[in-house]
């Protein structure tokens, strides 16, 4: 063998290219199982003392909601068919059977709608952010982590199919059209002010909109009791309030985003009581952090997703990493708060749920993990 | 001197040779075709798949799929996929010959070159502003615009007295992919979350998804190109005499190349508009038609784009199938294997041309 | 005689170079025309000029008295053939894949149903017959020198330019082609050979037209031209021209005393 090789450069990208997506591939085939079922048994708000000084709080927690079981409006509706509605695009579509049901976002939120609807027997296969306990055992739809396998959908042969944009490729949705499943897209903003509309939604489209009613209603009474509920033991001062970021880390390579505003972040940050730093600096959407700007923010807390949190090997290696977090009061107090993936960002009928398990977290977080 | 003059001898082995090349790769296309058609999650069996064509045309012969989406599934998401997997791939390797033809260089290929990237950033630049102005056809538009921009670039640069020096030639397909590259990460920046999961999937290439009206889209495009590309086969022979001689010979040398690097640009558009960068299949196809029946482009050309379409359908089907419940990028596919196979052919070049030629 | 191919008043400039400095120069039917001179003197640029690959940027080219720029490149490819010195070849065609390429400008008419005939006539008249089905790049220097040949042959032109045949070819292959190539001529062609070899040019040539620095410094036959006054000059290099003892043939040597070789 020579010893020098002239290398077309475009060639040994490739194949180095080829040996990088290989591991990312067998890395995402392999993070499907890691998704078990979503914690339970965290302490409530009214049976915690909260602190008298948040800020001053050292070290990291980690929000669990008090009980992940559902609790559906009803027991086996009969919806009303066939249901007729225009989707949030525009779409008028016709559904005449829901016996074999799929409701698919990154949320999981759709699919616990239809729970809470008392519609699961119905459901026949899951996307990878719902791992509560009763979907749990039903077959994956989305491959490589979030992407959507037309060929596993159709396989399942489902009489509707609900999901927004917030799941791709969308081509794949289209695909389903095509083969006349009758796909319903809801709205993918997720917020503490539209919790009901999305419930209306996935009920109008299931046909069952008195218990939809029903659900959406109670989801936004315990949502709006909540909120007041931490509002008294939150710090009332607009100053005392707690700084928050919420990042997206995920894995080795450096991949670090903020959440900022629509994307969810900001409303459950100011429903829990705490100033939003990424609106305040007019951060859009979610896109990857500038150190200087994180430093300058100085936020109290940092809100990460718990499955984030250990791909990056814990608070230890999340400052490694992230020097620009390790130079924030956050950082100084390793004040990280972390919530799992699932249930976080939903906003589904859980969300009272899951302020009440972070307000928890950040005002009587208790013992030192 | 002889009087009795025998027949030249290149008619009847190598006519021979290439019927049985096309006849076995049209084989090799339909047989593919339909097996790729029926493997996957949702399994059809091969006779399901004839019997639903069949019946789809109005014949009542052949039994229909057994799985009551199994139709669906066919007509919904495998035969586009398996249509488009043909087209590109044709696309792709008749580009490939057009290019090598063009530069007289058996190493010139859309992708290595960069013209798939120039494709690329004009798509992902209409996926990014979400631009319109040709409704389902804009994408493809920008995507011939990029690559005829690239392509002549590279034709530009890389061209001297008819004759292309290898080294230019890569260096050029370095620096348009580097441009190329900056682009589509400037626009990866810019663009929304949506955006970007698109922007990726375009460098690594991906059938996923496939639809018959993207389908309708591409299908023109390329068999535009590939009939343009067999109307100028017989000149491309001549080229390889030198621009000199083949100017000798009546070919408008400049026209031809202008008509030739048009033509890549379309194929490469057609090719690049819905299934992203998906390299190498330019560079190795004619090159082993070339191996099998020499480089005669009246048979090449066609003969490329038959080989690319099997070679490509083949990926496709290892692409869906290779690791359960996942779809590997077609184009990480094409590079594993047309990586090493592109060393070798320049170790191989080398030797035969003894040194750069 | 009718000039077939002629140029008039022809100047090339390159920069301050002047490469052809007012050239005229004609061809006939039926004659074969040798251009000779030093390195650098504008032989192959003449030709260049004459097959209508350049542009002179004063004076015309005239084929059958139609300028030889206006004229459409087919219409140019089915009267005259070039022959050029470098013999490359971008992919690995067969030898009697080559020799076809000459048919080209025959597509579409009636000639070519006599493609395979002239073919493997010209493959023949070459001598590489016997290596039709090899590969090019694998042939000699010489055996693709006489495979080029064999294509312009098979172009079956009015016009042959041939430039520097010779060069890569054995005494009997150069013979062989020349033969050939003066045998086109009395079959009526016009046949211009640029010729290094001097004694090979009063050999076969009709006429010699000797170029120096851009300039005809001679043109008419080789028993006039080739003298060694005008040859020296030319040359600038004492050269003598002697008659072959016994047969009516010049040739053409260079003064090799052991005077001379001393000064030197």
């Amino acid at each position: 063998m020579r010893a020098h090789h002239r290398r077309g450069p475009a060639a040994a990208l490739a194949a180095v290219g080829a040996v990088v997506l290989l591991a990312v591939a067998a890395c995402s085939g392999s993070a499907q199982g890691a998704t078990g079922r979503t914690a339970s048994g965290g302490a409530t708000l009214a049976e915690s003392t909260p602190l008298d000084d948040p800020r001053a709080f050292e070290g990291p927690s980690t929000a669990v909601v008090a009980d992940a079981a559902l609790d559906p409006v009803a027991r086996d509706p009969k919806p009303t068919l066939p249901a007729t509605v225009k989707d949030a695009q525009g779409t008028t579509v016709t559904v005449t059977d829901t016996s074999r049901i799929l409701a698919l976002d990154i949320y999981g939120s759709t699919s616990r709608i239809v729970y809470d609807l008392g519609l699961g027997d119905h459901v026949v296969g899951r996307d990878t952010s719902s791992s509560y306990a009763e979907i749990a055992d039903k077959p994956l739809v989305t491959a490589n982590g979030h992407e959507l396998s037309g060929e596993s959908i159709l396989e399942l042969a489902p009489t509707v199919i609900i999901t927004d944009t917030s799941l791709g490729p969308w081509d794949v949705i289209l695909q389903m059209r095509d083969a006349g499943i009758p796909v319903v897209v809801v709205d993918s903003h997720r917020g503490i002010d539209n919790i009901g509309g999305l419930v209306r939604q996935v009920a109008g489209a299931l046909g069952v909109p008195d218990e939809g009613e029903k659900l959406a209603q109670r989801t936004e009474t315990a949502v709006d009791a909540k909120i007041d509920q931490i509002a008294a033991v939150a710090p009332k001062d607009p100053a005392d309030r707690l700084r928050i970021v919420f990042l997206y880390v995920r894995g080795q390579a450096g991949v670090y985003y903020l959440f900022g505003k629509e994307s969810g972040a900001d409303a459950l940050i100011d429903a829990v009581g705490g100033v939003d730093v990424a609106t305040e600096i007019g951060w859009d959407g979610m896109k990857p952090i500038t150190d200087e700007g994180l430093i300058k923010a100085a936020p109290d807390v940092v809100l990460v997703m718990s499955e984030g949190l250990e791909s990056v090997g814990g608070i230890d290696g999340l400052l490694e990493r992230l020097p620009a977090v390790a130079n924030t009061p956050a950082g100084e107090h390793r004040r990280i708060v972390d919530m799992d993936d699932t249930e976080v960002l939903s906003f589904g009928p859980s969300t009272a749920d899951v302020l009440d398990a972070l307000a928890v977290a950040l005002y009587a977080p208790g013992p030192q993990r | 001197m002889t009087t009795t003059l025998d027949r030249p001898t290149t008619t009847a082995p190598a006519r021979t040779r290439s019927t049985a090349l096309f006849v076995g790769l049209a084989l090799a296309l339909v047989v593919l075709a339909v097996a790729s058609a029926g493997i996957g999650q949702l399994h059809v069996a091969p006779s399901e798949v004839v019997g639903s064509i069949l019946h789809r045309i109005g014949l009542d012969w052949g039994p229909s799929p057994a799985h009551p989406n199994g139709d669906a599934a066919l007509w919904a998401i495998r035969f586009p996929r398996v249509v488009m997997a043909a087209l590109v791939g044709a696309a792709l390797a008749t580009g490939g010959a057009l290019m090598q033809g063009v530069f007289g260089n058996p190493l010139a290929d859309p992708g290595v070159v960069g013209v798939s990237s120039g494709a690329a950033v004009g798509a992902c630049t209409v996926i990014v502003l979400g631009l319109a102005f040709a409704g389902p056809w804009t994408v493809a538009t920008m995507a011939f615009v990029g690559g005829l921009l690239t392509t002549i670039l590279v034709y530009l640069t890389a061209r001297e007295n008819g004759r292309t020096e290898v080294v230019t030639l890569v260096l050029t397909g370095v620096a348009v992919n580097a441009v190329a590259g900056a682009a589509l990460a400037l626009l990866t920046f810019l663009g929304d979350t949506q955006a970007r999961e698109q922007i990726v999937f375009w460098q690594l290439g991906s059938l996923n998804g496939t639809r018959w009206p993207y389908v309708a889209v591409v299908a023109p495009i390329v068999l535009l190109g590939i009939g343009g590309a067999v109307a100028v086969a017989r000149r491309l022979d001549l080229l390889a005499l030198g621009e000199r001689s083949a100017r000798h010979l009546g070919v408008d040398v400049e026209r031809l190349r202008v008509v030739c690097l048009v033509l890549v640009a379309l194929l490469t558009a057609g090719a690049v508009a819905f299934c992203g960068i998906i390299a190498f299949v330019g560079l190795v196809v004619p090159h082993l038609i070339r191996m099998a029946v020499g480089p005669g482009h009246r048979v090449l050309i066609p003969a490329s784009a038959l080989g690319g379409a099997v070679l490509l359908l083949a990926a496709d089907l290892v692409a869906r199938t290779a690791v359960p419940y996942a779809d590997l990028p077609i184009g990480m596919l094409t590079a594993l294997v047309g990586g090493p196979f592109f060393f070798w052919l320049i170790r191989r070049t080398r030797r035969s041309a003894g040194g750069w030629a | 005689m009718s000039a077939v191919l002629a140029a008039h008043g022809v100047h090339v400039r390159f920069g301050q170079a002047r490469i052809l400095d007012g050239v005229d120069v004609a061809v006939a039917a039926g004659e074969l025309v040798a251009l000779v001179g030093p390195n650098g003197a504008g032989k192959s640029t003449l030709l260049s000029v004459l097959s209508g690959d350049t542009a002179p940027d004063e004076g015309r080219v005239e084929l059958d008295a139609a300028d030889v720029r206006a004229m459409r490149l087919d219409e140019l490819a089915r009267r005259r053939a070039v022959l050029l010195q470098e013999n490359r070849l971008s992919f690995p065609f067969p030898v009697q894949d080559v020799v076809r390429m000459g048919r080209a400008p025959w597509r579409g008419t009636a000639r070519e149903d006599a493609d395979d005939e002239v073919v493997a006539r010209s493959l023949e008249t070459a001598d590489v017959s016997h290596l039709a089905a090899r590969r090019f790049p694998t042939l000699s220097g010489g055996e693709k020198a006489r495979t080029s040949f064999a294509r312009t042959l098979a172009q079956e032109p009015g016009v042959l330019l041939l430039d520097e045949p010779t060069a890569a070819l054995d005494i009997r292959h150069q013979e062989a082609l020349l033969d050939e190539a003066r045998r086109w001529a009395r079959a009526g062609a016009s046949v211009v050979v640029v010729l290094h070899d001097l004694t090979l040019a009063a050999a076969y040539a009709d006429r010699v037209v000797v170029l120096d620095s851009g300039r005809v410094r001679g043109d008419g036959r080789p028993t006039d031209v080739l003298t060694g006054e005008l040859l020296t000059d030319v040359y600038r290099y004492p050269i003598e021209v002697i008659r072959r003892p016994g047969v009516d043939e010049l040739v053409v040597l260079p003064v090799r005393t052991a005077a001379l070789l001393e000064t030197r």
